[in-house]
């Protein structure tokens, strides 16, 4: 018969890692921000990875549940002055909310999904941006959430986030409901007749990837507590969760982690200072990962049938 | 009224002329099956060739337009043979596309504001007419009616290609069915070459005349230019090059129509019918009834 | 065969388009039953098939399914319910072995326990049962669509033109099992151009023209109805 409750060693392995890694970093490398950062984009790549690496749909428009978020969760603060961690969930629940009502969206396949939900990021951006909301979102002038800052408490919550999308990761990656997913992903047809129910589960992937965004966003502005629209809405967050994910490699729980971490880091020893040259080298580099290695750095691995998590 | 007769007659001047920035992108889509999401890039560096025509050789702008022909031939040649072949033989052409070209599109960005910095750049504005031409009334600058000229004659052109040459019954054919082209012997990949060159000389012309109707042109104006372009061709139809001009009519007129009436909201407009029109119509207004499951 | 059938269509009308690719269609089937489905290409065959698996949906008329209608249900309910299908091109999960094709669908159907081994023996895939869906022969890659869909533990099976393309002994093979399955009270709609192999399964047979039931009843007969043979010699 089947195997039985697939090993949860490995999860629990990268999970206290990842943990250990956040936890004693600060003790060795004092700038907050870059640790504080690259969690994001970690989580962020995950996030994105549950939906891309799991079910084929390509969210180009990922931002717009992370601004979602971290606009969601400011209102809260400035408009009800509800505890910052409800105001975070709220933040979830909001960019849920958008992908509810985006939902339509699933029904499109491929680059035209993708491209939707660009448009729809877009579309979000422009909204909360615009001058005319001035007096709800701040329009261009940005908002302030400072009496709620609070770095220490922002940055382990950060983590949470990152080790529960991880832990998602990892579930979608064994349990039954990810064994769905990997048939539907192969030919949902099929899927379907092996009864498996693919658009309801492609619905649930779809909302835990947008909330996990939302909440990333909600906790990046809490960390940021000053703001202006396109630092959370800015495309680039969109390319470089895609970029980062797709280096390491999609539909493993690995993958898009050590993608994040490598590249990140490399952006933050050159990205900073010399933007284009960065753009440069992550434009070759997808160039060359369709090309020449199209499933990532973990599929260096899986080619030799060593088995990753 | 006057408001707008001028909105709709400027709307679509406009939507002619962004139905060249657009066409390319359908072009290559239909006769490809791949995705150039680099196409705003090709578009703006027509732009900046027309800019380079202007200020380095002290030329009128116009001379940006065989130019752009000369570029999409020195790139779009060695581009195609590299990747096209390559990426329709793999498991999933249209989306390996979507980010390779994503990937192109990055590094053309990437050299461009090393080359030229992050700044604006217009192009002298008397160069194309310092007058003004009416219609019905309604004032619209020289250089707007040349870029609507040279629009109709790309388009028209286009058109004569796809209905008298043998290429472009060819490249119909393929559009059509691919594996029957490739089964009555068409030369598949040299027809799609050519295609593929088209495809950017037209967006490179396109860009030569950006600066005159958005203002001006910068590296950094690409990505808006591809998903306005995406909207164009998904409200016209995929994948057919001159059910474009539909969808560019479309979105000139939506967009004047807001940049008069409601600025401030103007910049939603291909947006929202991107996504209108996909959720309520996924083959275009134009298109017949497909929709992958 | 007085008793309540297992599925019936009642008026199933079907358009696409312009184009009406069924029209009117009414036919019942019993448990334990084989119904060959015949006509000329584009006569309606798959999409009767489609219809009653909830690949299609039906504009008008009604799906009846153990006294409940099911027209408008999605595939994956119908699955559940326990009418399933193969496929003409067959589909299956190409990076995953035999084994976990045939696995997935005994896991999401919640249609009691299967025994996979016993599936696998009985398409012939027990020495394939690691090795990946897709470096499977087409043939091979009929016979496991077959077996994800035994793995449902139907009541109904759909089976989509599973002979073209097999040698007489592989044929042979088919017909046995098709009609072990039908002894053990399992109802099965076979379309298939081979009638000879038709005859060796069953002998009743609908026959579809232009998407109207044009002929029910023994094969044999079929080929002395005038409007057979016009549909299928004009067609």
């Amino acid at each position: 018969m089947r195997k039985s409750i697939p090993s949860l060693r490995g999860p629990a392995i990268v999970l206290a890692v990842l943990a250990f890694v956040f936890l004693m970093a600060p003790e060795f490398y004092t700038n907050h921000s870059v640790l504080l950062t690259m969690m994001t984009f970690m989580g962020l790549a995950q996030g994105l990875n549950l939906l891309y690496g799991f079910t084929g749909y390509l969210p180009f428009g990922y931002v717009g549940f992370f601004g979602t978020g971290a606009y969601a969760t400011s209102l809260l603060v400035t408009f009800t002055g509800l505890p910052i961690l409800v105001c975070v969930l709220g933040g979830g629940l909001a960019a849920a909310l958008i992908a509810l009502i985006l939902g339509p969206l699933l029904r499109l396949s491929g680059a035209y999904f993708s491209i939707a939900n660009l448009a729809a990021s877009q579309i979000i951006y422009f909204i909360v941006a615009n001058e005319d909301l001035k007096s709800i979102t701040g329009g261009p002038y940005g908002i302030k959430i400072e009496q709620v800052y609070a770095p220490h408490a922002s940055y382990l919550t950060m983590l949470a986030l990152l080790l529960v999308v991880t832990a998602l990761a990892a579930y979608f990656r064994l349990s039954r409901f990810g064994l769905g997913l990997k048939a539907m992903n192969q030919d949902p047809v099929s899927a379907a007749f092996a009864g498996v129910n693919v658009v309801r589960e492609r619905l649930i992937v779809w909302l835990v990837s947008a909330a996990m965004a939302g909440m990333i966003g909600g906790t990046y502005a809490w960390d940021l507590s000053v703001f202006y629209p396109s630092a959370v809405f800015t495309l680039q967050i969109s390319v470089f969760a895609i970029v980062f994910a797709l280096f390491g490699g999609v539909g493993t729980v690995i993958g898009p982690l050590l993608g994040a971490a490598v590249l990140y880091m490399l952006y933050d020893g050159i990205g900073v200072s010399a933007p284009q040259y960065f753009e440069l080298i992550y434009g070759a580099l997808i160039v060359g990962l369709v090309l020449f290695l199209p499933n990532g750095l973990m599929s260096l691995l899986t080619r030799r049938r060593i088995n990753v998590l | 009224m006057a408001l707008l007769e001028y909105a709709i007659i400027g709307g679509i001047l406009y939507g002619i002329f962004f139905s060249l920035v657009a066409i390319g992108l359908n072009l290559i889509f239909g006769v490809m099956r791949i995705i150039n999401l680099a196409h705003g890039q090709f578009v703006m560096l027509g732009g900046f060739g027309a800019y380079l025509v202007t200020s380095s050789l002290g030329l009128n702008p116009i001379f940006g337009v065989p130019l752009a022909v000369l570029g999409g031939i020195a790139i779009g040649y060695p581009l195609y043979y590299g990747v096209v072949p390559r990426l329709q033989r793999s498991r999933d052409p249209e989306m390996l596309s979507f980010i390779l070209f994503f990937g192109v599109a990055q590094m053309i960005e990437a050299v461009m504001t090393l080359l030229f910095g992050v700044d604006e750049r217009s192009l002298p504005g008397e160069a194309l007419g310092s007058g003004n031409f009416g219609v019905l009334g309604q004032q619209f600058p020289d250089s707007w009616w040349v870029a609507v000229a040279v629009s109709l004659l790309c388009i028209g052109g286009l058109w004569l290609y796809f209905s008298r040459t043998r290429l472009g019954y060819a490249t119909r054919a393929i559009i059509a069915n691919r594996e029957e082209a490739l089964a009555t012997g068409i030369n598949v990949n040299r027809v799609s070459a050519i295609a593929f060159i088209i495809g950017l000389s037209l967006a490179g012309i396109a860009g030569v005349f950006v600066p005159y109707l958005v203002g001006s042109i910068s590296p950094s104006d690409g990505s808006d230019l591809t998903t306005t372009s995406f909207a164009i061709i998904i409200i016209g139809s995929l994948g057919n090059p001159l059910g474009t001009v539909v969808g560019g009519l479309v979105f000139g007129v939506g967009t004047m129509l807001m940049q008069t009436f409601y600025p401030s909201w103007s910049n939603l407009v291909p947006y929202v019918l991107l996504v209108l029109i996909v959720l309520v119509r996924p083959s275009g207004l134009l298109g017949k009834a497909v929709r992958n499951a | 065969m007085s008793s309540e059938p297992l599925l019936r269509l009642e008026n199933v009308g079907k358009r696409f388009g312009g184009l009406t690719v069924l029209d009117q269609l009414s036919f019942s089937v019993h448990g334990g039953e084989i119904v060959g489905l015949v006509g000329p290409n584009g006569s309606g065959k798959t999409t009767t098939i489609n219809v009653i698996s909830g690949v299609h949906q039906a504009d008008v008329g009604r799906v009846i399914f153990e006294g409940h209608e099911i027209q408008r249900l999605p595939s994956f309910r119908i699955a559940h319910r326990g009418i399933n299908r193969s496929f003409q091109v067959p589909k299956c999960f190409r990076e995953m072995s035999v084994r976990e094709n045939v696995e997935v669908a005994a896991t999401f159907a919640n249609r009691g326990e299967v025994e996979i081994d016993g599936i696998l023996e009985q398409v012939g895939l027990t020495s394939q049962a690691d090795i990946q869906a897709g470096s499977l022969t087409v043939n091979q890659q009929k016979m496991l669509d077959l077996g994800r869909a035994l793995a449902t533990n139907p009541r109904i099976l759909l089976v989509d033109e599973i002979g073209a393309g097999l040698n007489p002994a592989e044929l042979g093979g088919i017909a046995s099992l098709l009609t072990s399955l039908a002894a053990r009270g399992i109802a099965l709609i076979v379309v298939e151009h081979l009638l000879d192999f038709l005859n060796r399964i069953t002998n009743r047979v609908i026959v579809l023209g232009a998407g109207r039931l044009l002929f029910e009843g023994p094969l044999k007969e079929a080929s002395q109805d005038p409007e057979v043979v016009a549909a299928f010699i004009g067609g």
